[in-house]
Order: C-alpha cells, then sequence, then structure tokens
C-alpha cells in the first residue's frame, strides 16, 4: 500500500498555520493544510474588531477579513486545505495519522508544521457546571460565527485583552454586561480596550474572584468578593449579581499534545501560557523536520502567529532546498523585525507580569487610575501629547487622541491626510499632535484608531456649545437629531444631548462616526452618546 | 512524581473539606473530594489517579482539567506542581469510534 507523501503538512488553519503554508507554497512547496474545524481560519474568524500594529501587520483590518484575505491567498497558491480533518498521531520519520469522514488515513511529510493553537483555561467555583458558564472564547463563536447571542446579562471574569474585546463585543451584540472582575488588582490588557467598556458604564471590580454561581436549571445569580494580596476572601465583601451567563476570560493553554507524542522537547512555562515545545528562532522544534508555530509554541496574538508562520515557512523552504540562503537571511531579517516590534511597548515580552511601570518609554507618566478603573481621570489628560493644549482647543476644531499606553500601533498616523498625527519609526511611541497642521475634521483618524481612542472636540461649534465625534459601532445607528445623554469616561450620564451628524462610508469599514452637541463645559469629558 | 514519593506519605486520615463536591472533571464529572480521597486510597502519580478515577480520559482529554488536577494533587501533598510529573498524551488526542480508527487500509 502506497502513502501519500506531502512535502509540507500543517496542522491546524489558522493564522499561523496558513501563514505558513503560503510562505512555504509562494516558495514552489506542495503544502496540505488539515484542519479539525468546518470552517478555517482558526481564531482570526471570529475577530471582528480592528486589529493593531502597523500596515504590514494589518492594522486596522477587522480579523475577518485578514482571514479570508489568506484563504484566498492559499487557494491561488495551490495550498490544499482540508477540513473536517482531525490529526490523531504524529509517529516517527514524519508520519501523520489523520481522521476524516469514517477512515483513518496516514501520510509522510517531508516537514511538518504543528500549529494546533490554544484552549481557554477554566477556574472551578461552585455552580461552575451550571448552563450558562462559558470561555469568553466559546461565547465569541456562538456571537460572532453563529450569530448566537450567548446570553442576556453577562459577568466577565478576567480583564485580559480576551474578556475586554470580548466584553465589547457582547455590548456589541445586544447582552448587558453586568461587570468585568480580575482577582488581580490591576486591569490586564489594553487601557483602551478597557475605555472602550468603562465609557458604556461598566464596572470593573478588580482584586475580585467569583465565589458562586447558583440557578434552578441554569444561571440566575451570581456571587463575588474581593480578595486579598494573599488571594484570601475578604469577609463581608460579597456581592450578588443576577444574571444569566458568566464568561471565563482566565488565560489561555498550548494545545500542545500532538508535539508530545512526536517526541519534540517541551517545557512548562507559565509565561507562555503552560507546556510548549521547545523551540529554535525559527519554530524548529527538537525533532528535525518538526516545526511549532502560534499559540501552540506560547500565548501571543493572532498578529504574532502570522509572522512566526512565516517564518517557520521560510525556515522549511530553505531546509527543503527552495530558498536560498541569502534570500531567507533577508526574508528572516524582516519578519523579526516585524515580529520584535510587536513584542515592545507597556504590554510587551520585557514588562511581562510587570505591575510596577510608572512611565511608558518615551517618557510620559502611566495612569494608575486607569490600570485600576479602565478610564483616564479628568486631570491626567493633559500630559499627554495626543491631547491638544487649551490654546488650540479653544481655537479650533481638534482631535483629542486618548490613547496613553505604548501600544505598538499607528494606523492613526497614515489616516491623515493632513499630517495630524505624529507617532514615528518607533511603533509604540504614543501619538502626538502636529502642531503646525490643520486639522480638517475628516475623522478618518477616529475610524482608523482600532482601540477607538481618538475624538474630535470643537468648542467652538456654537455658542455655549461644543460637538464631540466619537467613533460608533453599535446597531441601530442613531438618526440626526436624536436626543440623548452624553456620558463621561465612567460612563455617568452628564446630561442632555443631541446628535447632529452620522457619518458612516464604505471606506470607514463599520465605524460610523456620531458627531453630538453638548454644553461647552462638557467638551474634555463627554465621550459617549447613549439613546434614551 | 519526579521525586520518589513514599506510599505512606500521608500519616493523617483524610479530612472532607467544604468543596469536596466541586466538579472538576468536567467530563467524566469528577468532583475535587474524589480526587484528594484518590491519594488516600493509595494512588500516588497522575497516571494512576487518571486511570483510577478516569479523569483527563474524557471528551476533551484533559485540556480542560488537568491543570486543575495537578494543583490539587500537589496542593494535598504539599508540593509545588510543578514536581508532578505530567500524564502522557497518547494517540488519538481526540476520541474516536472504534470502527473508524480500525478502519484504516488494511486489506484482508
Amino acid at each position: 500500500m502506497m502513502m501519500e507523501r506531502f512535502e509540507v503538512i500543517v496542522i491546524g488553519a489558522g493564522p499561523a498555520g496558513l501563514a505558513a503554508a503560503i510562505e512555504a507554497a509562494s516558495n514552489g512547496m506542495q503544502v496540505v493544510v488539515f484542519d479539525e474545524n468546518s470552517r478555517p481560519g482558526g481564531q482570526l474568524f471570529k475577530q471582528i474588531h480592528k486589529f493593531f500594529g502597523s500596515k504590514e501587520h494589518h492594522a486596522k483590518i477587522r480579523g475577518f477579513k485578514i482571514g479570508e484575505k489568506f484563504l484566498q491567498e492559499a487557494e491561488t497558491l495551490g495550498v490544499k486545505v482540508v477540513l473536517n480533518a482531525s490529526v490523531i498521531g504524529i509517529f516517527q520519520n514524519r508520519e501523520v495519522s489523520v481522521m476524516l469522514g469514517d477512515r483513518i488515513s496516514h501520510y509522510r511529510a517531508n516537514a511538518i508544521v504543528i500549529a494546533t493553537g490554544a484552549s481557554e483555561k477554566m477556574i472551578p467555583f461552585a455552580g461552575w457546571t451550571l448552563p450558562g458558564v462559558i470561555g469568553a472564547g466559546a461565547a465569541q463563536t456562538m456571537m460572532n460565527i453563529h450569530g448566537i447571542r450567548p446570553g442576556n446579562r453577562v459577568l466577565m471574569v478576567g480583564s485580559g485583552n480576551v474578556g475586554l474585546v470580548v466584553g465589547f463585543q457582547l455590548i456589541q451584540a445586544g447582552c448587558k454586561l453586568e461587570a468585568v472582575i480580575d482577582a488581580a488588582p490591576r486591569i490586564g490588557g489594553y487601557g483602551v480596550h478597557a475605555a472602550k467598556i468603562a465609557r458604556l458604564g461598566v464596572p470593573f471590580y478588580l482584586s475580585h474572584t467569583i465565589i458562586g454561581a447558583r440557578g434552578a436549571e441554569f444561571v440566575e445569580r451570581a456571587t463575588i468578593a474581593e480578595v486579598d494580596q494573599n488571594w484570601q476572601q475578604v469577609p463581608g465583601t460579597e456581592k450578588d449579581l443576577e444574571l444569566d451567563t458568566i464568561c471565563l476570560a482566565v488565560g489561555l493553554t498550548p494545545m500542545s499534545q500532538l508535539a508530545r507524542i512526536a517526541g519534540c522537547q517541551v517545557a512548562d512555562l507559565p509565561q507562555k501560557g503552560g507546556m510548549v515545545p521547545v523551540c529554535n528562532a525559527f519554530g524548529e522544534t527538537s525533532i528535525p523536520g518538526i516545526y511549532a508555530t502560534g499559540d501552540v509554541a506560547g500565548i501571543e496574538e493572532a498578529s504574532s502567529a502570522m509572522i512566526q508562520g512565516k517564518i517557520a515557512g521560510a525556515a522549511i523552504s530553505l531546509a527543503q532546498g527552495y530558498l536560498s540562503a541569502e534570500d531567507f537571511q533577508l526574508r528572516y531579517a524582516s519578519y523579526d523585525h516585524s515580529l520584535g516590534q510587536l513584542r515592545e511597548g507597556t504590554f510587551g515580552h520585557e514588562n511581562k507580569g510587570r505591575t510596577d511601570l510608572k512611565t511608558t518609554d518615551d517618557g510620559y507618566p502611566l495612569s494608575q487610575f486607569l490600570f485600576r478603573k479602565g478610564y483616564l481621570a479628568d486631570g491626567e489628560l493633559s500630559h499627554y501629547p495626543g491631547v491638544p493644549t487649551s490654546e488650540r482647543l479653544n481655537q479650533e476644531l481638534m482631535p483629542v487622541i486618548e490613547c496613553i499606553q505604548n501600544i505598538p500601533c499607528n494606523p492613526c498616523q497614515d489616516a491623515c491626510p493632513q499630517g495630524c498625527i505624529v507617532i514615528g519609526s518607533t511603533i509604540t511611541n504614543l501619538p502626538a499632535i502636529n502642531q503646525s497642521a490643520k486639522c480638517s475634521g475628516c475623522g478618518m483618524c477616529v475610524v482608523s484608531c482600532s482601540g477607538q481612542a481618538i475624538f474630535l472636540v470643537d468648542v467652538n461649534y456654537a455658542p455655549g456649545y461644543a460637538a464631540i465625534s466619537l467613533p460608533y459601532e453599535f446597531k441601530p445607528l442613531p438618526a440626526v437629531g436624536t436626543s440623548g445623554v452624553a456620558l463621561d469616561r465612567s460612563g455617568a450620564i452628564l446630561g442632555e444631548a443631541e446628535v447632529i451628524s452620522v457619518r458612516k462610508t464604505a471606506v470607514m469599514d463599520e465605524t460610523a462616526i456620531l458627531t453630538m452637541k453638548v454644553p461647552v463645559q462638557w467638551a474634555m469629558s463627554a465621550r459617549f452618546f447613549k439613546q434614551l | 512524581m519526579k521525586k520518589p514519593m513514599e506510599r505512606t506519605f500521608h500519616t493523617s486520615e483524610f479530612k472532607a473539606q467544604a468543596d469536596d463536591s466541586l466538579i472538576i472533571c468536567r467530563c467524566e464529572e469528577i468532583t475535587k473530594g474524589e480526587i484528594r480521597r484518590a491519594l488516600y486510597d493509595g494512588m500516588s502519580t497522575i497516571n494512576e489517579i487518571k486511570r483510577f478515577l478516569r479523569v483527563g480520559m474524557g471528551l476533551c482529554q484533559g485540556q480542560t482539567c488537568n491543570r486543575l488536577v495537578k494543583g490539587i494533587i500537589a496542593g494535598e501533598l504539599g508540593i509545588a506542581w510543578q514536581d508532578l510529573e505530567v500524564s502522557k498524551p497518547r494517540s488519538p488526542v481526540r476520541p474516536i469510534a472504534m470502527k473508524i480508527y480500525a478502519n484504516d487500509g488494511l486489506v484482508k
């Protein structure tokens, strides 16, 4: 019996796997990708938010669009993507067994890429097996892939980026996000992600853990309580919440079983999320010809996974004679630089786990209030280069960029046709207002900011009134003339506001610019409009 | 275990705890109390407990509970969970019907 052989077998059609496949195939290699799901793309297709990074990292493009692009590219290059194909084992001499339909097939590969990703961590608590307790990633799949609301009243446990991003998407899907809790004393994810939720009025309970969930047939109530520095419950701090869904966003852990079965050397590293195959800089494991890339090699994010995949694909091409040493060196240098950029900043590799950071890399104060509450205190804004001086604000319409942590991200700079926003070659720099440029009020910066952290402020809109333009990604879009209330950064109601303009064009990619009229004294505090 | 463990490690009696009824392995519905008690019943390695109780042998093959089980065992033995040996993953890594597993091209 002949065993079919492939030049490259990729296990997992997520961002890392597809990137590796595309890279190898672009060098002329024959590639097959096996994925156990019925749809390809891994985590990409449920990422409906705009990505960060720079243009080469697909900044300001929504995750699922990046996924579509990848699939197109893979198809064009002749990569074979086989769905509903579960790889059940990797054996000696790079032999792979795949369950497809009602049979097992065995294949040989010249090189294998393990790109099986990660699964969600769980924390057990009384009542955690009641219907209604789900992973945040599962909630995201339900909403964004299947169009099903996971519940109506949701508690998000975990304030890392997954919890914050999914929390916002739950609200977009029409759920009520009752609270975000975290046992840590600080919010784990980006300040801008927290701010998006805070200004909708969602409370953050830090140093809080979930004690239990109760209900007859499904979740009906949950108890949360404060914990001290030793993670012990503080008596008397219990809070009872009425809800029907508890989302757990408490971390991801690599699905590295195939690497271990293959005999790869593994290490259990907390900073990588768990047990990962030990790889060199090119993604090769301890077994020559077997590579591991993406979350399975260390929990990061989709943007990093894509670059890691490309690196592995290039390394395989070199090893198999499809890429010259010189070409490989050039590509690796470029990919490595790109990957390095994503790993810098306030949340970068060097700073992982640090709770003592007081300033940004470029010397601005890091708001500790933001870490604890999820929004900036009014008085803190003036410290930052993206916030215009009061003189300038009094003179003309100005962008106000409330992005105040070092995140590798710069689409705002490229978005402005007037050159109003400057970040520079170090893409983690805080965006700064260019003092010699004039804002035309086009709002392209507002819609290009993946963190939804840019506002246009015109204090001279009308006597006694300011016009505030903000990014709006909810349905239904309020009509011009709608009355409602303006909320401040903490979600507190300031008072009456009226919608004076709603702009939404194709190029804005589903982020509308809503402009509201508010009393001028709220110009630097009104940051959301709520219809009544 | 990475460190040699005496089977008479526990000289104390099993004491019930308030959260013993908490389900840890959701796939096989094994509780925290059952896992703790296994140590007093003579089990001393992850692999033994897995085979005795079936923790980690259900649909998700331990993806959800492995870490939790290790923590409970380590807590009970008073050691760091990193010192516990890991349970070995084996093919097939996904649940599979026997008739499919056997349908791999053998021609008789």
